[in-house]
């Protein structure tokens, strides 16, 4: 469903050095070369050129930024509010709290669904990570990390291993096993290192591989078996706060929102940033995909929303009212794409029409801010993760 | 003298590369936000109907909204 045909990466010799490697455009007296990327590194390094100063390329790069922002404003022909003008609004919403998962000593930080659409990892500032049966509420396995502040955590595609990391600047994998004698914290496995706090994680396609977002500004992809370092993304200015994945199979794009107020949408073959987006005023928290692929939500603490369409290149909607004054923490989409749950600083939960832009419902029960937040993987629930120490399933 | 040149040497690969990024932005190929809005849509359109949380299941085929019990008296 995701065509990613906005920039195909193509494969093959070098125009300087003629190696058989993934290409990139690169511009050089106006004529499109294509480069690899230890070429293009080569050529930002070299000497100054005739008539070009340090000024000379910084001009260049505001008269760039300039000419940008109007090729994007010639294709913003219309608002998605007015598109969805004809769309049906929404009925009345009776979501309520169905489960409440007690058990963690202090604020909850993170959590992620398993893919039988049923077992829930969280993780908290205690240093406690839990994964639950959310069916029942019962706690499956628990494993105490050595560092406190566990920002992030995921589950494993085949469901057999949780990945988490914090403060230690560490992303660990830790097989889970239904063995009572045998000692989780044993089996650890240790992934990422990075030289800050590590604030999102999460497994690719496969058991094989995981991608990490750090304080250290930088995203990361390694392979766990080996633990090796497979590609860094460097580009967000200041610490990158949340990451995803693109839904499609195929899929070999990521977004990442950082304290730079960036979002910024990578190839991760070839390390590069394809698209950037800089509307929000204050740090984004939370990046998530449209279920088509096509489009991507942020959450941040200027306390709006916002909707960028990546093939439109622009912000399309602003999910934000008047009386909102606390920032967001977590964004999810619904299964259809049609509602956008956001969880806030201010203990809430908001309900968005994606479509209209207008907040459909809002949603009270913890006693604290809600820091995170995913629907499940068959859209049946979603579960929010709040600093009150639980976790609360909403359907 | 040589701590001032590395200095340049770096700002400038780091302007220079700002500059590639930023011309591989601005020459990408864009749609209009029209079309991509109908497409969100027509998305949204397709996948309403399986969505739980907007059209509700049956509550006994929803596991978190049916009122099983899940204690066993042994």
């Amino acid at each position: 469903m995701c065509d990613q045909t906005f920039l195909a990466i193509v494969f093959g010799p070098c125009d300087r050095c003629s190696r058989e490697k993934p290409l990139r455009p690169v511009y050089i007296k106006s004529e499109q070369l294509s480069y690899c990327s230890i070429c293009v590194e080569m050529m930002a390094t070299e000497g100054l050129h005739e008539n070009e100063t340090l000024a000379s390329l910084k001009n260049e790069a505001e008269s760039l930024k300039g000419k940008l922002e109007e090729e994007r404003a010639k294709l913003h022909d219309v608002e998605l509010h007015q598109v969805a003008e004809r769309v049906e609004a929404l009925g009345q919403f009776v979501m309520k709290t169905r489960r409440t998962l007690k058990g963690h000593g202090n604020k909850v930080l993170c959590m992620d669904w398993c893919k039988d659409k049923r077992r829930i990892v969280s993780s908290s500032q205690d240093g406690k990570v839990i994964v639950w049966d959310s069916f029942t509420t019962n706690k499956e396995h628990a494993v105490t990390m050595p560092c406190t502040w566990v920002m992030a955590c995921a589950y494993a595609p085949s469901g057999c291993a949780i990945a988490c990391g914090g403060l230690d600047n560490k992303c660990s994998v830790y097989p889970l096993t239904f063995d009572k004698n045998e000692n989780m914290a044993a089996k650890k496995k240790s992934v990422a290192m990075h030289t800050n706090y590590l604030s999102a994680c999460s497994f690719t396609n496969s058991d094989m591989q995981i991608l990490t977002a750090s304080g250290d500004g930088t995203c990361a992809l390694w392979d766990v078996e080996s633990g090796q370092l497979l590609q860094s993304f460097h580009g967000h200015g200041a610490d990158v706060l949340c990451l995803d994945l693109a839904p499609s199979e195929t899929g070999n794009t990521f977004v990442s929102g950082g304290c730079d107020k960036k979002a910024m949408v990578w190839d991760m073959r070839s390390g590069q940033c394809i698209q950037s987006f800089e509307t929000h005023d204050s740090d984004i928290n939370s990046v998530r995909y449209y279920p088509s692929g096509d489009a991507f939500a942020s959450g941040s603490d200027d306390a709006t929303c916002r909707l960028y369409d990546l093939r439109a290149d622009r912000e399309v909607a602003i999910y934000s009212k008047e009386s909102i004054i606390f920032g967001a923490s977590s964004v999810d989409f619904s299964l259809s794409g049609r509602l956008l749950f956001a969880g806030y600083n201010d203990y809430t939960i908001n309900v968005w029409d994606v479509l209209k832009g207008s907040r459909v419902s809002i949603l009270f029960g913890h006693e604290n801010r809600v820091s995170t937040l995913r629907v499940s993987p068959d859209g049946t629930a979603f579960c929010s993760g709040s600093w009150d120490h639980t976790l609360r399933i909403w359907a | 003298m040589k701590e001032l040149m590395s200095n340049s040497t770096t700002s400038i690969s780091q302007a220079r590369k700002a500059v590639e990024q930023l011309k591989m932005e601005a020459y990408m190929d864009r749609m209009k936000v029209s079309k991509a809005a109908a497409d969100l849509l027509a998305y949204c359109d397709a996948h309403i109907g399986e969505d739980p949380l907007i059209i509700p299941v049956p509550a006994s085929e929803n596991p978190f909204r049916e009122k099983k019990l899940f204690c066993t008296i042994l």
